[in-house]
């Protein structure tokens, strides 16, 4: 076996942990699993294909628009779909997430079809460090996940606003009596959660094909390494990524047919042993 | 709710599932109606109808996992297709007869249900959801991966044959309505028993179920088996329906579009699964006639892709009315409804 698999399986891991960061972010502070995630990814993938290609813009420009797009669609999702079931059963609003995802996903088939792209910046050929070959779209989505958890984590551990949000998260009523809005919060990580899938859709259109059926690809990758990682956990994600996206090509080399069915597997032990995953918080129950 | 003046005074008026003359005889004719439906109805639409018996007791089934006894299983799309692939294999390798595949079919997709339920003793919630959605894709991955079900491609299945000759549409939709009747007969059954009740309770509060002496470990278990067991069933009637099944037509938004029937036709209520059902795949192939010839000619573009994604958006916008306007779905409003008429002087007292 060649390094070259193992250092591929773990860059690719980073775009996984990335894409498992947006899940979490909401998690953190609303108890919400956001399955709507994967297709926001994948339409604002789509929309800055269509901002580069149709519209013409710059790149800069385009990312940037990217961002402000992905910032509105969390701060809608979260005032119109999510506001009004605050309280409801977790399966309403998992239902509610997953539906918004059919949404999506069917505007993108409705609009841009079948086709299928790469974006126009993506970087071609391979690096080459020390005769292992790595593919340079890979090494920028490892590189930017990198970026994205250090700055997470600094948010979360040392601002005030972090604070606040791990207060919400903790507890709803205890946060509104120390005068913190728990709304405010709530919307507040939906953006970043919209920002984080406009940034995972730029590096998925760069390390994979973007075709209609990219938002269920990145689910069946996000949902294991986020069980893997803990729900409510950000360096869980980040391990998480790593293990599946290491642990996917080594299954892929014993037995090429096993390599999409790994990550499931992983995730059906981990539920059996630890449900609450490597690093995620154990909740004691109180009856 | 009674009508006014009606008084239960004995168990078994409290207990029975029909509750007076009058409505047996409504039952009686609403059953004939049904049965000689598909006499009056165009070609196209009698495969409509059968699919939509086919969805209603896979519907069923997810009822009595999640409705009835709290268990979320978004893979109930691949405990039909361990049904069907049951089916037609033990036809098509062992030469059984379709008769005889029937039971096994459910049960086999029974057991294996029961055995990716097994993490479900120790997680609920969130983690339960993800442990169905594990076996799905594990489930399809398996079956498109083996060589002795056609991988991807799929395999044929023999159609069912009485007297030498293959069950036309009309006859299927016969043997498919009986197994409908009998699968809604047996969930309201289970739902006025003691099985039913204990899966309310853990429902609605597992740790109380389990003080009272209810044995969480096998309710939940016996949730998953007879959900994935009418599933089975479900699987048995589309593999002989279709005569050729793919793992493609078993994938996770056929599970989606289950737990959005139920959803919309009321949560906890086995009319209400049937409701959805039918009123899903109703708007559905509405949409399929009207709307998508309209989308088409309007925008020349979009003829290709206008068919599935509007059935996306549309199904999805529905789930999401219904869930932001109406959350205890299509059956409870049908109840209002009647009940204001059956209250009629004082209708105000609900």
């Amino acid at each position: 076996m060649s390094i070259d698999i193992v250092l591929d399986g773990l860059l690719t891991g980073g775009v996984y942990a990335l894409a498992a960061l947006g899940f979490v972010m909401v998690y953190k502070s609303s108890r919400i699993l956001n399955l709507a995630y994967s297709q926001m990814i994948a339409i604002s993938a789509y929309v800055l294909y269509w901002l580069l290609t149709s519209i013409g813009v710059p790149t800069w420009l385009g990312i940037l628009l990217l961002f402000a797009f992905g910032a509105i669609l969390g701060f809608l999702i979260d005032r119109l779909a999510i506001r009004p079931l605050l309280g409801q059963s977790f399966l309403i609003l998992l239902m509610m997430t997953l539906m918004l995802g059919f949404l999506f996903q069917g505007i993108i088939t409705l609009i841009w079809g079948g086709e299928s792209f790469n974006l126009p910046f993506t970087p071609t050929g391979m690096l080459t460090i020390h005769d292992w070959k790595i593919s340079p779209a890979t090494a920028w989505g490892f590189g930017v996940c990198l970026g994205v958890f250090l700055l997470l984590t600094f948010a979360f551990r040392y601002t005030k606003v972090g604070l606040a949000m791990r207060v919400v998260a903790a507890d709803h009523a205890v946060a509104q009596s120390l005068g913190i809005r728990v709304k405010r919060m709530f919307s507040l990580s939906w953006v970043v959660s919209g920002v984080l899938a406009a940034v995972v859709g730029i590096l998925m259109g760069m390390v994979w094909m973007v075709t209609p059926e990219l938002g269920d690809i990145v689910l069946g990758k996000g949902l294991p390494v986020l069980i893997l990682g803990g729900l409510d956990s950000v360096p869980g994600a980040l391990v998480g990524g790593l293990i599946i996206g290491l642990v996917e090509p080594l299954g892929g080399y014993w037995a090429p047919a096993i390599r999409e069915i790994v990550p499931w597997v992983v995730m059906l032990l981990i539920l059996l042993i630890r449900p609450y995953g490597l690093f995620g918080q154990k909740y004691i129950e109180r009856i | 709710m009674l009508p006014s003046g009606a008084f239960n005074s004995r168990p078994e008026q409290d207990l029975a599932i029909v509750r007076t003359k009058t409505q047996w005889l409504l039952l009686l004719a609403a059953l004939v109606f049904m049965f000689t439906l598909i006499l009056y109805i165009p070609l196209a639409w009698q495969s409509w109808l059968i699919l939509v018996g086919i969805y209603a007791i896979a519907a069923l089934g997810l009822h009595v996992m999640t409705g009835l006894c709290g268990q979320f299983s978004m893979g109930q799309a691949a405990f039909m297709a361990v049904g069907a692939y049951t089916a037609a294999t033990l036809c098509t390798r062992y030469g059984l007869s379709p008769w005889a595949t029937l039971p096994l079919s459910g049960i086999t997709a029974g057991l294996i249900g029961a055995v990716f339920a097994v993490p479900a003793v120790r997680i609920k919630g969130f983690y339960l959801v993800m442990s169905t959605i594990a076996a799905q894709f594990i489930i399809i991955w398996f079956l498109r991966e083996q060589t002795w079900t056609g991988g991807s491609y799929g395999m044929a299945v023999p159609a069912i044959t009485v007297g030498g000759r293959a069950l036309s549409y009309v006859q299927y939709w016969w043997l498919t309505l009986g197994l409908v009747v009998l699968s809604i007969f047996f969930v309201k059954n289970i739902q006025r028993t003691t099985v039913g009740r204990t899966f309310v309770a853990v429902r609605d509060n597992d740790k109380a179920a389990e003080v009272m002496g209810i044995n969480l470990f096998r309710t939940k278990l016996l949730a998953f088996f007879i959900g994935c067991f009418l599933a089975g069933i479900a699987g048995w009637l589309w593999a002989h329906f279709l005569v050729y099944i793919s793992p493609n037509q078993f994938a996770f938004k056929t599970s989606l579009w289950l737990l959005g029937m139920i959803i919309i036709g009321g949560m906890g209520s086995t009319t209400g699964a049937v409701f959805g059902v039918v009123g899903i795949r109703l708007v559905d192939k509405l949409v399929d006639e009207r709307v998508v010839p309209l989308v088409k000619s309007a925008v020349p573009g979009w003829t290709v892709q206008a068919a599935p994604a509007l059935s996306l958006i549309v199904f999805a916008a529905v789930v999401i009315f219904f869930i932001l306007v109406e959350p205890k779905g299509l059956y409870h409003r049908v109840q209002r409804i009647i009940l204001y008429y059956r209250l009629y002087p004082f209708s105000y007292q609900r």
